[in-house]
């Protein structure tokens, strides 16, 4: 573990010298996508400009929602974002064998192998966006609601990650598997809104099959009161621990069936 | 223009396969009229109308809207590919004018699009949403007429951010700069008359309404009768200017290639 | 060191007619071919040799080095690579191995080559007065301080190479993995590459596997080969031995005054084997030298035509492998070649 750990920085120190170098796309990278984030909450202001609350939520509740969703998928698009090109740039011009003959995990080289900038600017917006939406909640905020936010967050992270981490791994059998992998992805997007405006069916999908739920509305949850979740949202970071092995154990058995097969 | 036809035709046959993505972008549409459904159902469980739109016109609007975002990309990703590939230098080498290759393949790509993607999108949205139909058939033509300029408009800019390549290295990032903007200020996620009026008088004068905004408040009668021929006359001067932009900057681009070497 | 014991791995790959129609029948009705990469095959390697492994394309040289590396896992057979079987303890032999696959770069393609290998040190945790002291090595040996600063992705193809041998060997592995390492590259590359591996095999007495389609890197660099056909091994021994065994064929490349129609003079018909020759006015002549002498073969030809000009080739250790693909393509088994020869 500490061996990773220090390895980890040397990959991170020599990605940083990178992003030094070509500045400007660093700064259009964090740029570009805080003001798509911003685009999307704008867009969420404006509906509220014109009614006062959807389902009980009220607009800085919504933001709440959206602060967690979308600084938790930053740990995910910083540390994570390589798993997205598992397939193109690793299995199919055959780059995986270069992992595979080195005396490291193949899952921490792929993760490794990159750091993304344009992560940088997720979280900046999602730690506006919570500084935000706080201060206008009805909460008392002590110790202990900040460390649970914190937990709160990284499980939302950690739960991105496994669900891409999943998808992922059929590459291993179909070379590429980005289509599915991003499909997938895009049911995050169900999850900036409170998940009790969806049809029963939708909930149930997003808590217990693809747990997206978890990303971002389950958390916000335990903090609010009158959504009738706090309890069952602090099932969130066992969630995330389950889908992580789950994820890690399909991984394994990828890798596998790759060593038998050779691409 | 036989031989660009020739081209269109091509790309339509390589996007004939079912495949992968195919599947992946219409799983992904679905989710998007599950949410947006869901979504505007909550908005207006408290009231019946916002600025005189009720849920069928605004759901109509929002729907149509989405599929009509779905056209106003273009080829900038293949240009900005070629740049930094260095196929440019070979294309430019062709016998036809690569500005009009380029656009003939993606008109290929985007009747293929209307076939598999749009269309059966379009019986799903209506079969289970129950959505409002024009008026009239003059709303339908004009509509016809708005939609094709729009997405042209959008072709053209898309053409322009593409060609950025030639001065930056992170696409990727100019990419998802210009996908914010237009999903924002071209009206696709709500109608632009909800906007705050500052935000609605910036908009009103940039390209991006006239992607979107305009033509969809033509179908769902948010704009009617004489508003209509001035929103086409709107477009129609972005048409127009951007060609000649896109033609001016290219030509730029192209002594770039020919003094630097790309 | 390494031994390979009735090694074999088999493909199975789906069949499928073409078509939609075909893609449709192999859901609910899938036949599957079996392809057989490596068909049993045994061999081992002292600590220190350097070995040739050779073969044409789709003989299985690949997958043999794969199975070496712990990339893939055999379908039976066993392998040992110090002890360690390879594809169970593939982290653990790791530490012990270098590759280089000549197509493609173990280094990390966007940072500068320094960079990389200062990556490298801290993956193979190679301890940092040997690092120090191996990098001045490999920056004087292949003169790479020039190279040092720029992304591997700005490196030309012989620049690349010679930085991924440099990163092969960085951590003093025992074996070395050499995949086509002088493809596509220049003779002057070519030759300071041979120079560089030779020396690391003396100075650390590093196993050296390499396949390579250019028998010049066989010549300078190995003292053994095993040549692999159709996933069986067709030989399998020193280099001098093949070509006292096989060397007997001699070709003379004779350069014709004037521009006449070549018919094989009646004396040498059935004695000599016309090769193929793009140029008109250039003829080669091949022959079993024990049965045939030279002499013999140049005074035939002098006196029936014009000679410009003449050479002999040596017996190359190319022919010799040419010769021995083409027996058994002809269909022979290779017991048989190896009898007959």
């Amino acid at each position: 573990m500490r061996r990773y750990t220090r390895l980890y920085w040397e990959f991170a120190k020599s990605h940083m010298k990178v992003m030094m170098e070509y500045r400007i796309d660093f700064l259009i990278g964090v740029f570009s996508v805080m003001l798509e984030q911003f685009a999307s909450i704008f867009f969420v202001k404006v509906v509220f400009d014109h009614i006062e609350q959807i389902n009980g939520w009220s607009f800085y509740e919504i933001l709440f929602i959206y602060g967690i969703a979308a600084t938790g998928r930053s740990i995910h698009q910083i540390f994570f974002d390589n798993l997205w090109t598992l397939g193109w740039q690793y299995i199919r011009p055959g780059k995986l064998d270069r992992l595979l003959i080195r005396p490291v995990n193949p899952l921490f080289h792929v993760v490794a192998d990159r750091l993304h900038q344009d992560g940088f600017g997720q979280l900046i917006i999602g730690l506006i966006i919570l500084g935000t939406a706080i201060p206008q909640l009805d909460l008392v905020w002590g110790a202990a609601e900040i460390g649970m936010l914190v937990i709160m967050i990284i499980s939302s992270g950690l739960i991105f990650v496994a669900i891409n981490l999943f998808f992922a791994t059929f590459s291993f059998w179909m070379i590429d598997s980005l289509p599915i992998v991003w499909a997938v992805f895009n049911m995050s997007d169900f999850a900036r809104y409170p998940l009790t405006i969806y049809h029963k069916g939708i909930r149930m999908f997003l808590t217990w099959v693809v747990p997206y739920g978890f990303t971002a509305f389950y958390p916000a949850a335990y903090f609010i009161d009158k959504s009738g979740y706090k309890e069952f949202a602090l099932w969130t970071p066992v969630a995330a621990i389950v889908c992580c092995v789950i994820a890690y154990a399909f991984w394994n058995r990828g890798l596998k069936a790759f060593a038998s097969t050779g691409s | 223009m036989r031989k660009y036809w020739q081209i269109a035709k091509g790309r339509m046959q390589e996007n004939t396969a079912y495949s992968a993505w195919y599947w992946a972008g219409t799983v992904s549409a679905v989710m998007r009229l599950l949410i947006i459904y869901f979504f505007w159902q909550a908005v207006y469980a408290n009231q019946t109308t916002i600025q005189n739109i009720n849920l069928e016109t605004m759901l109509t609007y929002i729907v149509i809207a989405m599929l009509l975002q779905g056209f106003v990309g273009g080829v900038g990703n293949e240009l900005a590919e070629n740049i930094k590939d260095g196929q440019v230098a070979i294309q430019l080498m062709r016998p036809y004018d690569m500005i009009f290759k380029l656009f003939a393949v993606d008109v290929g790509s985007k009747i293929m699009y209307l076939i598999q993607g749009t269309i059966p999108m379009v019986l799903i949205a209506y079969f289970f949403m129950d959505l409002s139909f024009p008026k009239s058939p003059e709303t339908i033509i004009l509509f016809a007429l708005s939609a094709l300029i729009g997405i042209w408009i959008g072709t053209f800019f898309d053409f322009l951010v593409g060609v950025l390549a030639f001065w930056t290295v992170n696409v990727w990032g100019v990419r998802v700069l210009k996908e914010s903007l237009i999903t924002f200020f071209s009206g696709a996620l709500v109608p632009i008359t909800l906007f705050p009026d500052w935000l609605r008088i910036i908009t009103e004068f940039l390209p991006f309404q006239a992607m979107v905004y305009l033509p969809v408040s033509i179908y769902s009668g948010l704009i009617t009768g004489t508003e209509a021929y001035m929103a086409l006359g709107i477009q129609l001067f972005w048409l127009v200017s951007l060609y000649v932009l896109v033609r001016v900057i290219w030509t730029q681009a192209i002594k770039q290639i020919t003094i630097f070497g790309g | 060191m390494i031994t390979v014991e009735n090694l074999k791995k088999e493909y199975k790959l789906v069949k499928r007619d073409p078509g939609l129609k075909g893609a449709i029948k192999s859901l609910f009705n899938r036949k599957y071919e079996t392809k057989h990469a490596v068909k049993g095959i045994d061999f081992s390697i002292e600590q220190g040799e350097t070995v040739g492994y050779i073969g044409a394309n789709g003989a299985g040289k690949s997958t043999t080095i794969k199975m070496l590396t712990g990339i893939l896992t055999p379908t039976s057979g066993k392998v040992t690579v110090n002890g360690l079987v390879p594809y169970e303890n593939r982290q653990k032999n790791a530490v012990n191995i270098g590759v280089v696959f000549g197509q493609r770069t173990q280094l990390f393609w966007d940072i500068p080559v320094r960079e990389s290998y200062n990556l490298l040190k801290h993956i193979y945790e190679i301890p940092e007065h040997e690092y120090e002291e191996t990098i001045g090595m490999f920056t004087e040996v292949l003169n790479l301080e020039p190279l040092l600063g720029i992304p591997v992705r700005q490196l030309s193809l012989g620049q690349k190479m010679r930085c991924e041998l440099a990163a092969a060997f960085l951590h003093r592995p025992s074996v070395v993995y050499l995949d086509e390492p002088t493809i596509g590259l220049d003779i002057a590359v070519k030759v300071k590459i041979r120079k560089f591996i030779k020396e690391m095999n003396q100075r650390w007495g590093t196993t050296v596997l390499l396949t390579t389609h250019d028998m010049q890197d066989i010549e300078e660099i190995c003292d053994r080969i095993i040549i692999i056909d159709g996933g069986t091994i067709l030989y399998d021994g020193g280099l001098d031995e093949i070509k006292k065994q096989f060397g007997q064929k001699r070709v003379i490349h004779f350069e014709l005054a004037d521009k006449e129609k070549f018919v094989l003079p009646a004396s040498l018909d059935g004695q000599v084997e016309l090769l193929p020759n793009e140029e008109e006015t250039k003829v080669s002549l091949s022959f079993d030298h024990e049965t045939v002498k030279s002499s013999f073969v140049i005074s035939e030809m002098m006196s029936m035509y014009e000679i410009g000009d003449l050479n002999i080739a040596d017996p190359k250790i190319e022919t010799i492998v040419e010769e021995l693909y083409n027996k058994q393509e002809q269909g022979g088994k290779h017991e048989e070649i190896l009898a007959n020869s």
